[in-house]
């Protein structure tokens, strides 16, 4: 199998900060973790599409940012294309492009190219202006001199896209990348992804949503996330078989395989 | 090697050039402040003349330095702290740490306008001093005061780092910035001498980084010093950069660590 992402055991607790009342009486022990993810394994073939399903608080952006080395996590191991999280993450970060609904992580005054351009500098691209202008003109793009607090979501979020691709990441990683997008942007987004970044270029893509339908007929594989579980992985096929219910949804897959915790 | 640090400085030249008015009001704000200390120097600079005899110069002329100086000092201190919390709120930061750029690097990216901007200001100062005021600036000693300099920007830097690893697992810090830079204003011969201290005080103004600093660039702009005049305030320079740099770096890989520990690289 060629494997580019290879996870073996992730856990993650986040620790709630101090109160002031815990603060006063010197307790600094007892302070209950919430577990973010639970002993996750699962590996991730070149080229294929996962989505990662899940409602909010799942644990779907924990685990992104994991692969991405925004977040250490506590147990477990990740592999990307060979590169060890942990030790390699110079190589990750450079192999890797994270998106997200973040669309305020810009310098506002600044034009989308001149952001763009910034972005660019600190991956060491030996052809930036090439690269970015592709990208402009891939998504057609003729507002990117106009300063970036004059544009709209859905236009600051093709920038929020066009940033993750400036390094031409192996591995994509998009956390809800459609939340503030309107229907006809976020089906050419998606559009853009399944056709373009994975079937043409053999990209290998994670996408995080807890809209079941907008995953359905997007991704090769699925993830079943629930309360920092893995519930299953696998095609709609394999998961409709687990379930016993050969024309189930992706809905009705979830409330069935989560319906007991 | 150079264009990460660049791409930082183009990048926050195209920002700041955007607030045109911010600009004039902080040059404006400069001359201000020189009035104020002229007509303070007016009034009573005589009385403080006699503490002034090492260095040849008049109450004025030894304010205007000691506050544009300190610029450098106040930079270093609490400038990257700024920065890193300017990052943080416009999410910029999770962004920046994505990259493969070195954390060392960034930083070093990050302070370079800050420093550029405090060299602006002061290159104000002292062309209001001279121009406007008549300071006589003839007999500065270049190589000892660009010692002086660099020595300062490195152990300011140390503890710039340190203020900056609070902001990072903290989210606010500023009280403890401001309450440094505050101490060092006022017990480091800023705006007097601090001969004028009882000697109890005088002790703890010799803890400090910043008396050894502001003495040692007074002494090199007015009255031409060399640097081995200057040896033993340069010694004591270098020993607080071999010291807090290497310190402060440690503590802000341990901030980032500790805040990608806890899943709040982005929070604010």
């Amino acid at each position: 199998m060629n494997h580019i992402l290879d996870v073996d055991g992730l856990t993650k607790d986040f620790i709630p900060p101090l109160s002031f009342s815990k603060l006063f009486r010197l307790d600094f022990k007892h302070r209950k973790p919430t577990r973010a993810l639970e002993a996750i394994s699962f590996s991730l073939e070149k080229g294929k599409m996962l989505g990662v399903l899940g409602p909010n608080g799942a644990g779907k952006t924990t685990l992104l940012k994991i692969i991405a080395t925004l977040i250490l996590p506590d147990k477990g191991s990740v592999v990307i294309n060979g590169y060890r999280l942990g030790i390699d993450d110079d190589e990750i970060k450079s192999f890797i492009g994270l998106v997200s609904s973040q669309e305020r992580s810009f310098y506002w005054r600044l034009t989308g190219r001149q952001n763009l351009e910034f972005f660019a500098s600190m991956y060491d691209l030996e052809n930036a202006k090439d690269r970015i202008e592709e990208l402009l003109n891939f998504f057609e793009i003729d507002y990117q001199d106009d300063r970036f607090d004059s544009y709209s979501s859905g236009m600051k979020q093709k920038f929020v896209l066009m940033r993750g691709l400036l390094n031409d990441p192996g591995l994509l990683l998009l956390d809800e990348p459609t939340k503030s997008l309107d229907y006809t942007t976020a089906l050419n987004l998606r559009n853009f992804i399944k056709e373009d970044l994975v079937r043409k270029k053999g990209k290998t893509v994670i996408f995080t949503t807890h809209n079941m339908d907008e995953a359905s007929d997007f991704c090769d594989l699925f993830m079943i996330l629930h309360k920092g579980k893995l519930y299953a992985m696998g095609t709609l096929d394999e998961l409709r078989k687990k379930v016993n219910n050969p024309t189930a949804t992706l809905g009705e897959i979830f409330v069935k395989l989560t319906e007991r915790s | 090697m150079f264009k990460k640090p660049l791409a930082f400085i183009k990048k926050d030249f195209l920002i700041e050039s955007s607030y045109k008015f911010a600009f004039l009001l902080h040059i404006f704000g400069i001359f201000a402040w020189i009035l104020t200390f002229y007509f303070i120097d007016k009034l009573f600079g005589s009385v403080i003349t006699p503490h002034l005899k090492p260095y040849g110069v008049n109450y004025f002329s030894y304010v205007l330095l000691g506050i544009a100086f300190f610029t450098y000092v106040g930079t270093g201190t609490g400038s990257l702290a700024a920065r890193i919390r300017n990052e943080q709120l416009m999410g910029t930061l999770e962004t920046l740490l994505l990259t493969p750029a070195r954390l060392s690097m960034i930083i070093i990216s990050m302070s370079v306008w800050n420093f550029i901007w405090a060299s602006i200001s002061v290159v104000a100062y002292l062309i209001f001093g001279a121009l406007l005021f008549g300071i006589d600036f003839s007999h500065t000693n270049l190589l000892s005061a660009f010692v002086i300099l660099i020595l300062t920007v490195t152990s300011f830097s140390g503890l710039g780092l340190l203020a900056a690893s609070f902001i990072m697992v903290l989210k606010r810090g500023q009280p403890v910035t401001w309450a440094v830079n505050m101490s060092f204003e006022l017990l480091g011969g800023v705006y007097f001498p601090i001969t004028i201290f009882p000697g109890w005080l005088q002790i703890i103004s010799h803890l400090l980084p910043v008396t050894y600093s502001i003495r040692a660039m007074q002494l090199a702009v007015y009255k031409g010093y060399s640097l081995q005049s200057l040896s033993s305030d340069i010694m004591a320079l270098l020993l607080f950069s071999v010291i807090l740099m290497p310190a402060g770096l440690l503590a802000f890989k341990w901030a980032v660590r500790r805040a990608k520990m806890n899943g709040n690289l982005a929070h604010y």
